[in-house]
């Protein structure tokens, strides 16, 4: 065997010096796209968080500023002495410190809302988010379970998928409007004596079912999220109990299993995890979404929690079944008041007080407890979720 | 004593299948199906594929009912000599006396105990001490007491596909059905697990009526008493065995069996 003399003609000649050019290109723009978006991300986070540290955090002992986070909103009051001093009270205080000053005062700027703490505001969101994912995940489950498990194929089903589909897109107030009109306005209640505004009741003797509302509360709100929420959890729950193996559903039925044993004891199970991973995506959605509580359930200020109605004082010799009834009724304010919620807050920090120094730490603190508050709650299901996987996977 | 002794001699087959059609929505699936399962003996439903042998075996405990559009157009299913299709057959009663074991060995993901126990379970057995000892005996009817005795509650897909598979045996008969359905209870099997629990069947056959589906002509000569030969919907021939496979009548069955077609 002699080597050619000659190297042949290279039979794999291109263009390759242009292709590797396009190809170079190519993975470039893909990758600057996926990195912008992760700077964006980060910038955001990064941002909030030194905005938002610095007010929900102290250098010294405890660290935590907790009045921000355990005190309700108040009204800032900036007052500056003769010397030019900056003391920042709440309202509640002002007129004790304009006192000590003595009238030695150059100058009061009051800020609504930027004093106190957030705790009205959380504990709303806290609320809101409880009751509708509770009703999301009820109705969802059981509208999933209806359609993966139940339902015939057909022309019904599709128009039920539509509608899921239609529901997904409907703009958030919408649903705000919907949930003023349904829940506030219209949603049946027992009353002694109906209102005015009844639609129409139906009397019982003993008491009224009267469809007039249950006014701006956490129910109306929670309701109306539930339904924001609610195309979300269908479609994935429905996911899930599509992904349990047939075989499963077959076995069971096949031992003589009735349908509701075979989704009770052999898919149910096996879905919850992903049901639950469903749910995630419905409490970042129901804690963050506006406009469907602005006519529903929040307020803009309210120096109460839910549960410190204003009743009635009780004459010194009240029976005991006086209190009891009086700390129902307190405890029942979770649902029938209405509240602050974190995101309405914010909107109102941020859009419907003048803009300063004092309303920008106000809303940054706001911002920084909503992430964190958010990111809990989903930690703690990604936990839940683990837990359950550990114990029934295939 | 004579009356016992005819009763003997022939007693009536556990299932009966009459002048049967069976229809998937407009498509016919199976043809005239006439078939006698005795008790206590193991019959095979051998065929080409798709030829109806596990719509045949699925029409037994009414499986087929989850597939909508497919019924029953002609005939009758009797089993233990009742109509399964009349109004007053009860499901979950018929699907208990008549147990299933699957192709696919599909244990739930739950503990080894779990699993065999749970037909007994959605039946309303509550009573631990029925429960210990129904799982006891139908995992040693499926030869697997010795083996998982100690590892009750390891989740049972932790298991070689061989023993998930008598699992699912042991979940079959722990309700103690008169019969058994096996829809190619082997395909997904290595050959060592397939010979373990084709030794399985015959102990099986002295406590039930097996009915077996499969495609592996050798595996229906080694468990079986009686071999029914099904084509394109047809029941072509049904026999004992030993006399399909030696001494065919139908002149399908025999080309069939030398592998003509398939």
């Amino acid at each position: 065997m002699t080597p050619p003399a000659t190297t042949p003609a290279n039979p794999f000649a291109g263009k390759q010096n242009r292709r590797a050019l396009h190809e170079f290109l190519t993975r470039w723009l893909l990758r600057l796209g996926t990195f912008s978006l992760v700077i964006i991300t980060l910038g955001i986070l990064l941002h909030i968080a030194a905005k938002g540290v610095p007010v929900v955090f102290q250098p010294k002992w405890p660290y935590v500023n907790s009045k921000f986070l355990t005190a309700l909103p108040a009204t800032l009051h900036v007052i500056e002495d003769s010397k030019g001093h900056k003391i920042e009270v709440d309202a509640n205080e002002a007129d004790q410190v304009k006192a000590a000053l003595n009238h030695n005062i150059r100058s009061e700027t009051t800020i609504s809302y930027s004093g106190g703490g957030i705790l009205g505001p959380i504990v709303g969101t806290a609320l809101l988010v409880v009751v509708s994912v509770g009703v999301a995940l009820f109705l969802g489950v059981a509208c999933a379970i209806y359609l993966s498990e139940y339902a015939k194929h057909g022309k019904f089903l599709e128009m039920v998928r539509l509608a899921i589909l239609n529901l997904a897109g409907v703009p958030s107030v919408v649903f705000g409007l919907f949930g003023l009109g349904a829940f506030v306005l219209t949603a049946p209640t027992f009353v002694d004596v109906p209102a005015d505004r009844s639609v129409f009741s139906i009397p019982f003797g003993f008491t009224t079912l009267s469809f007039e509302g249950w006014d701006t509360c956490v129910l109306s709100g929670g309701f109306t999220l539930a339904f924001v929420i609610l195309p979300v959890i269908i479609t994935a729950s429905e996911q899930c109990l599509q992904a349990v193996p047939q075989g499963f559903r077959e076995t069971s039925m096949a031992l003589g299993a009735t349908r509701w044993q075979t989704i009770r004891y052999s898919v149910l199970p096996f879905a919850t995890p992903g049901i639950l991973t469903s749910s995630i995506l419905g409490i970042a959605r129901a804690a963050g979404e506006t406009a469907p509580i602005m006519f529903t359930a929040a307020l803009a200020f309210k120096d109460k929690l839910p549960w410190q109605k204003d009743l009635p004082p009780l004459p010194e010799d009240a029976s005991f079944f006086a209190h009891w009834e009086q700390s129902v009724a307190r405890f029942f304010g979770i649902f029938t008041e209405s509240v602050q919620a974190l995101p309405y807050h914010i909107y109102t920090l941020a859009a419907k007080i003048p803009q300063n120094e004092y309303a920008e730490r106000a809303q940054y603190g706001s911002v920084f407890v909503f992430l964190v508050l958010v990111a809990s709650l989903a930690a703690s299901s990604v936990m839940l979720r683990k837990r359950l996987r550990a114990k029934y996977r295939w | 004593m004579s009356a016992d002794s005819t009763a003997q001699s022939t007693p009536p087959p556990v299932v009966q299948v009459r002048d049967m059609d069976f229809c998937y929505g407009t498509s016919n699936a199976l043809f005239d199906i006439n078939l006698k399962v005795e008790y206590h003996r193991v019959t095979a439903l051998i065929g080409p594929s798709g030829c109806g042998k596990s719509t045949l075996l699925r029409c037994i405990n009414r499986m087929n009912d989850r597939v909508p559009s497919a019924r029953v157009t002609k005939g009758e299913v009797l089993v233990k000599g009742k109509n399964i299709h009349d109004a007053d057959v009860d499901l979950t009663q018929l699907r208990k006396q008549v147990g299933m074991v699957f192709q696919k060995s599909n244990p739930f993901p739950k503990s080894i105990y779990e699993n065999v126990a749970y037909g007994l379970r959605i039946h309303g057995e509550k009573n631990k001490s029925v429960l210990d000892e129904a799982v006891e005996r139908s995992l040693t009817h499926a030869a697997l007491w010795e083996e998982l005795k100690d590892r009750l509650h390891a989740n049972a897909l932790a298991l070689s596909g061989g023993q998930q598979q008598r699992v699912c045996i042991a979940r079959a008969i722990a309700t103690v059905p008169d019969v058994l359905l096996m829809d190619e209870p082997c395909s997904a099997l290595d050959p060592i697990s397939t010979l373990k629990i084709e030794e399985l069947m015959h102990q099986l056959a002295k406590e039930f009526t097996v009915v077996i589906v499969t495609h592996n002509m050798q595996q229906a000569v080694r468990v079986s008493d009686y071999t029914a030969f099904l084509h394109l919907g047809k029941l072509v021939e049904f026999a004992p065995t030993e006399e399909l496979f030696t001494n065919p009548r139908e002149k399908l069955t025999e080309s069939y069996l030398r592998g003509t077609f398939s």
